[in-house]
């Protein structure tokens, strides 16, 4: 019986020997490849919001401006230089001479009048198309008040093929921030109306980069542009992989394998294994992001300023930072994080005091402490502290964080329930102001602080959310919006950010510096804020 | 026999129809609205609105199934709500990926789990059977991401023997003609793409296989050792066949046989499987297209590969009942 079985044995062991190949060949140094989260959801940057796709499309396309290095500084790209009338309301560009799209379109004043067309008029016959495949210009909305009529921009004429005029119906502080973000670069018109809605499919810019292949759910790939006009700033490696990997600690084997030279989106607990090895390094991006906890004003509680201060005073922000960040985090004392030019240094935030929050709420009539919220319409329910499901930049390990912050409060005599929910459903919640106190972040858009303070405390009757209401900030923010000298607005938002502070409107708990993790192999990639990181200045060795 | 196939295939309709609508409820009953899902932390209320009416979620669930239903008699699974992508065609795009390595997967189960089986049924008791039997326990319980880490990890990162994930290395280039690389690789003769393509099937294919060769080899060895015990088998040695013989040949094609109803029902563990698999691999099959849909609250797409999957595994489960039939005449009759 035993010799009909024995020949069974080296197949089995055929099967394990067949494993044991070579190890992989090297990535060639000429090509970077990059892990990230996920898939792009679209490369025609006008109508994406995404920064999975920004990451791809950053390559590829140029703006008028663009940032600076590791800062939020506007420079330079597509522009060369620029004007702007006394009264801040007519912007004229000169634009480079030698740009041209990949597909061979000359750049030119008529091509950016041709882009903001599109993006502006809803009767565009490239503007309707894409709205009738359900996809429309978001960010065009968001920064410039709306299409059509609406628009902030009035009037964008080609003065001649290198020079384009921007009127604008007011002033506006952060429009030159505004022209550099990721989704208002530049896009080929011929390239446009050839694609028509297939436009996210087919991406032609005038960037270092020019797009090559679209793998869905695996990877896009890039290669140097020949061409490009700027032989300092042209690309150093000949091609560039963007390769999807959703799972975090298999973008972290693959780039111990060295499958990968970077990726983004690191654990806070990987970040030691990162650094433990000699042939990883840690590049982490400047902060744009402050997560916060929000009151909610329909609780009667919270309308008592010295409960929200008790709060303040009840939570170790500087604990929580060192426990949980993976030490890439900052304890924040205002919205704004450190490196937007409108941050107040001179602020002084509330000190971590538990005696100090138990006799504010005592002040208050809390003598037991505080368990139960009442709304508005004197419903009655025990506090709940509601905490995001899923993480985010701000907010890395949202439980972890909600557990400290409520085991602080309970020192402090606040008792609260944590709660969460699905991530939409939490927004929803968050929106219909069903949350009592609850965590949630922001992260910067275009390195203004406009897009921080007034995107939330601007409109005078009730904030964006938690329905805080305070008419002297929201003067003192759109005033700023409509200045473009900085050195005033700076001023301003320092204010604004101590009145906030005074009244306590909105405790603001940390800003997080994103770990990147690349290979040591990798020279010259400059993290910014904003996550628009250019890849023309990498090199792999 | 005919008339069992049709009588078959006649009562698959109401759980195709059943599929759909359980499908359908369960990501209804989801709390969230996809259109907020969709447009994020920054969207006006208005803009919900619009999405919401553009994708017909303002209907009454009702009339969205019915509408929904219609259109897939028709073949068209609707527009992924993210990329705007047809789902049809992106499931057919995708499909061979999970294919391969479904198939490689239960291939991998087959060549090793059947011996193993065999061995230890023959060897009964011995040292093989008891490492074996422990060893299927093991692979039973073990859930494939952690498994799928490991593997990556171990002959990825620490040996360096095989690729993490992903169907090829970033430098081979495959011309695409089934989407089976393997198939395609040799196709077009490229012995680059097909050794880069056996590399990486390697390890998704161990962990997903895992599972199935485990049952297999318990199913196997149960199997063999009852036919084992059969009189036929007592009077084949009697005559003095050779061993060889009296197991492969004439125990082994009567033990097959509920060998064959375990491969069947796998064949829906893999594809569930295979989510995970794909995930930890980046493997880019329905799998890894499903768990990102399901993030993204792509209402079509998961909509659309739950019912195709759900489909596949009916179809799977019929022709192997059909198969048994073919096999086992008896069945027909019943």
């Amino acid at each position: 019986m035993r010799r009909c079985v024995r020949p069974l044995i080296p197949c089995l062991l055929a099967g394990v020997l067949t494993v044991a190949a070579p190890a992989p060949s090297a990535l060639a140094a000429s090509t970077f490849v990059m892990g990230a989260q996920g898939e792009p959801v679209c490369l025609d940057p006008a109508i994406i919001t995404d920064g999975i796709s920004g990451k791809v499309t950053n390559q590829i396309f140029e703006g008028l401006t663009k940032y600076k290095g590791a800062t939020t500084e506007v420079v330079p790209a597509l522009a060369e230089r620029w004007e702007v009338s006394a009264d801040g309301t007519v912007w004229t560009f000169t634009l480079r001479k030698n740009a041209k799209f990949h597909d061979g379109t000359p750049f030119d004043a008529k091509a950016v009048v041709w882009n903001f067309e599109r993006w502006r008029f809803t009767k565009h016959p490239q503007h309707e198309n894409q709205l009738k495949a359900g996809q429309t210009f978001e960010y065009y909305e968001g920064q410039f008040g709306g299409f059509d009529d609406q628009s902030l921009i009035t009037k964008v004429e080609a003065v001649n093929p290198a020079t384009v005029r921007f009127t604008l119906k007011d002033p506006q502080g952060p429009f030159l921030a505004n022209l550099a973000m990721f989704t208002f670069v530049l896009a080929s018109p011929a390239a446009i109306e050839k694609w028509g809605t297939e436009s996210c499919k087919h991406p032609v810019g005038t960037g270092p980069f020019r797009f090559v292949e679209w793998k869905p759910n695996q990877e896009v790939i890039l290669e140097a542009n020949p061409a490009y006009r700027d032989k300092p700033a042209a690309a150093k490696v000949q091609r560039v992989v963007i390769r999807n990997i959703k799972d975090s600690s298999q973008r972290l084997a693959a780039l111990k394998a060295g499958e990968i030279h970077g990726m983004e989106g690191l654990n806070p607990d990987d970040v030691r294994v990162v650094r433990a090895d000699p042939n990883l390094q840690i590049l982490l991006r400047p902060t744009n992001t402050t997560g916060y906890v929000a009151f909610n004003y329909k609780v009667k509680e919270f309308q008592d300023k010295r409960v929200r201060m008790a709060v303040a005073h009840a939570i170790n922000k500087q604990g929580i930072v060192s426990a949980l960040y993976g030490g890439t985090g900052l304890a924040a004392n205002q919205f704004q994080p450190p490196p937007l030019w409108g941050y107040n240094k001179e602020l002084k935030d509330s000190p971590y005091s538990g005696d100090r929050a138990r006799a504010l709420l005592r002040e208050a009539g809390f003598a037991q402490g505080l368990q139960e919220i009442t709304w508005e319409d004197g419903r009655k329910e025990p506090l709940a502290f509601w905490y995001m499901p899923v993480s985010r930049p701000y907010y890395p390990n949202p439980k972890e964080i909600a557990e400290a912050i409520a085991a602080d409060l309970a020192k402090a005599g606040i008792t609260v329930k944590l709660q969460t929910i699905d991530w939409s459903a939490y927004l929803d919640k968050r929106k219909k102001g069903e949350l009592p106190l609850y965590m949630l972040g922001w992260t910067g858009d275009n390195g203004d602080p406009d897009n921080f303070v007034c995107y939330f405390f601007c409109s005078p009757g009730a904030s964006r959310e938690g329905f805080y209401s305070n008419k002297d900030l929201a003067e003192v923010l759109l005033q700023a919006q409509r200045l473009t000298d900085q050195g005033k607005r700076a001023a301003l938002y320092r204010k604004a950010e101590q009145m906030i502070h005074d009244d306590v409107a909105r405790i603001f708990i940390a800003n997080n510096q994103p770990p990147l993790a690349f290979s040591k192999k990798v020279k010259g990639y400059v993290p910014n804020p904003t996550n628009t990181e250019y890849f023309n200045t990498v090199q792999v060795e | 026999m005919g008339a069992y196939a049709v009588k078959r295939f006649l009562t698959i309709l109401p759980v195709l129809v059943g599929i759909s609508l359980l499908v359908f409820s369960f990501i209804h009953l989801i709390p969230g609205d996809p259109a907020v899902a969709m447009l994020g932390e920054r969207a006006t209320p208005e803009r919900v609105a619009a999405v919401r009416a553009q994708l017909g979620l303002d209907e009454p669930l009702y009339r969205q199934y019915f509408i929904y239903l219609g259109k897939v008699a028709q073949g068209d699974l609707g527009i992924s709500i993210i990329r705007g992508d047809p789902v049809l065609a992106d499931l057919v795009h995708r499909f061979p990926a999970t294919v391969e390595l479904a198939l490689s997967a239960i291939l991998l189960a087959l060549a090793v789990g059947i011996p193993v089986g065999i061995v230890s049924a023959v060897w009964r008791n011995s040292l093989f059977d008891g490492v074996s039997r422990l060893v299927a326990l093991t692979g039973v319980s073990m859930p494939i991401f952690w498994l799928g880490l490991m593997l990556a990890w171990f002959f990825g990162v620490e040996l360096g023997w095989l690729p993490t994930g992903f169907r090829l290395d970033t430098d081979v280039v495959i011309a695409p003609v089934t989407n089976f690389y393997l198939l395609d690789s040799l196709l077009t003769w490229n012995p680059p793409a097909l050794r880069s393509t056996l590399r990486h099937l390697i390890l998704p294919a161990a962990a997903l296989g895992t599972i199935p060769l485990a049952i297999i080899a318990r199913m196997t060895r149960a199997s063999l050792l009852e036919v084992l015990s059969q009189d036929y088998i007592r009077t084949a040695e009697a005559k003095g066949l050779p061993q060889r013989a009296v197991v492969l040949r004439h125990a082994m094609r009567n033990a097959l046989l509920p060998i064959l109803t375990v491969i069947g029902l796998q064949v829906g563990h893999l594809l569930a499987g295979a989510i995970l698999t794909e995930t930890i691999f980046s493997w880019p099959g329905i799998g890894l297209w499903v768990y990102e849909a399901i993030q993204a609250r792509d209402y079509p797409i998961v909509q659309g590969a739950t019912l195709f999957i759900g489909t596949v595994f009916v179809l799977v489960n019929l022709g192997t009942d059909l198969f048994y039939a073919v096999v086992d005449p008896r069945i027909a009759y019943d």
